[in-house]
């Protein structure tokens, strides 16, 4: 719990950082307007985009991952986006090497997403799932919850390897 | 809101673990309960929050959402049905419902192999009616056994005493008839 909480604390401090460097997510959205208030109070979420570390949740070798540039959207990657990414940490022996550039897609995203049914879902973290150039997954398990936006974007193997859909 | 409406194709059909999710993408008609205060969440309010650890949890507003991620607890708080329940409020409104005790009177139907009149002849005899009935049956059983037991003895008895007979003659073997061999034996000396 400690843990948690000194996270969040910096995490405050990287939110701050992130919501002067971009003011244009700030404003389309509804939702992100109430929040944009109270900057200490609630964190500010906003797209995956250029050099943004995510983890990766499948057991393709890599751990961290770092973003280079979103496909498809100006803004950057949300939740079920696939983004291009250049690995910063991995494991000695897998089948991605450090230094490597590989295509993944978003699985979890700290950003809230809007459900077809109006309500929203957000997750704790930022997590990416590694696939190749077709959509396939490299990795053959996916660890943690995935959301089920990922049917609507074809990504149906992953949804099979996933062992919680939310 | 911009659903694009799935088609219910058939590879959603196979994937049988999906096709309720596919209900939900279809207009959620349900209240949900937020996880926080308690309150019904109405389709298209509400977040939904998914923790790492794969548990999800609802709130009704950004309030009860900020509150969770500021760790305080719905139980000291006093507007939340937690806190409610907790101290005990609005409970005398409530119906409290006696739970009646269901007596299980016995009843009696016809079963395959004894029908209902079968039954009562059966629970409505007297228990001296019943030990005769049984002692009968018993001097019943025992009398066969006797009887079978006396049938082997004397069969037995039979093989036994032809066996020293043709043993007497000579090694014939018991297996076939022994009265040809003796006739013929008999003949023979003749």
């Amino acid at each position: 719990m400690a843990a948690s909480f000194a996270s969040r604390c910096s995490r405050v401090g990287r939110s701050l950082m992130d919501g002067l460097r971009n003011n244009f997510p700030n404003l389309p959205s509804t939702s992100r307007e109430t929040i944009c208030g109270s900057f200490l109070y609630q964190q500010q979420r906003t797209f995956i985009q250029m050099r943004t570390v995510l983890k990766v949740v499948d057991n393709s070798g890599a751990k961290k991952v770092m973003c280079i540039q979103p496909l498809k959207g100006k803004k950057g990657a949300r939740l079920g986006d696939t983004i291009i990414a250049s690995v910063k940490e991995a494991m000695p022996n897998g089948k991605v090497k450090k230094g490597k550039v590989v295509y993944g897609v978003v699985v979890r995203a700290a950003m809230q997403r809007g459900r077809c049914d109006g309500s929203e879902v957000k997750f704790d973290d930022n997590a990416v799932v590694l696939v190749d150039k077709q959509g396939q997954p490299i990795g053959t398990r996916v660890f943690g919850p995935v959301p089920h936006e990922l049917r609507q974007k074809k990504h149906v193997k992953i949804l099979t390897l996933a062992e919680h859909i939310a | 809101m911009g659903a694009s409406r799935k088609r219910i194709t058939e590879q959603h059909r196979l994937e049988y673990k999906f096709l309720t999710l596919i209900e939900e993408w279809m207009y959620k008609v349900w209240t949900e309960l937020c996880r926080f205060s308690g309150a019904k969440i109405y389709p298209g309010k509400g977040i939904r929050f998914v923790r790492s650890d794969s548990q999800v949890f609802l709130f009704s507003n950004s309030k009860c959402k900020r509150y969770f991620h500021n760790r305080l607890k719905p139980s000291k708080l006093t507007w939340t049905a937690m806190y409610r329940k907790q101290h005990k409020k609005d409970i005398a409104q409530e119906a409290v419902r006696k739970r009646r005790r269901t007596t299980k009177k016995p009843y009696s139907r016809s079963i395959v192999g004894a029908t209902l009149e079968v039954i009562q002849k059966k629970r409505s005899e007297k228990p001296e009616v019943r030990d005769a009935a049984r002692e009968a049956a018993l001097r019943e059983i025992k009398e066969r056994i006797k009887k079978t037991k006396d049938e082997k003895k004397a069969k037995k008895a039979e093989v036994v005493a032809k066996q020293q007979k043709t043993q007497g003659k000579g090694n014939v073997p018991k297996g076939g008839a022994p009265k040809g061999p003796k006739l013929g034996g008999g003949g023979g000396k003749r």
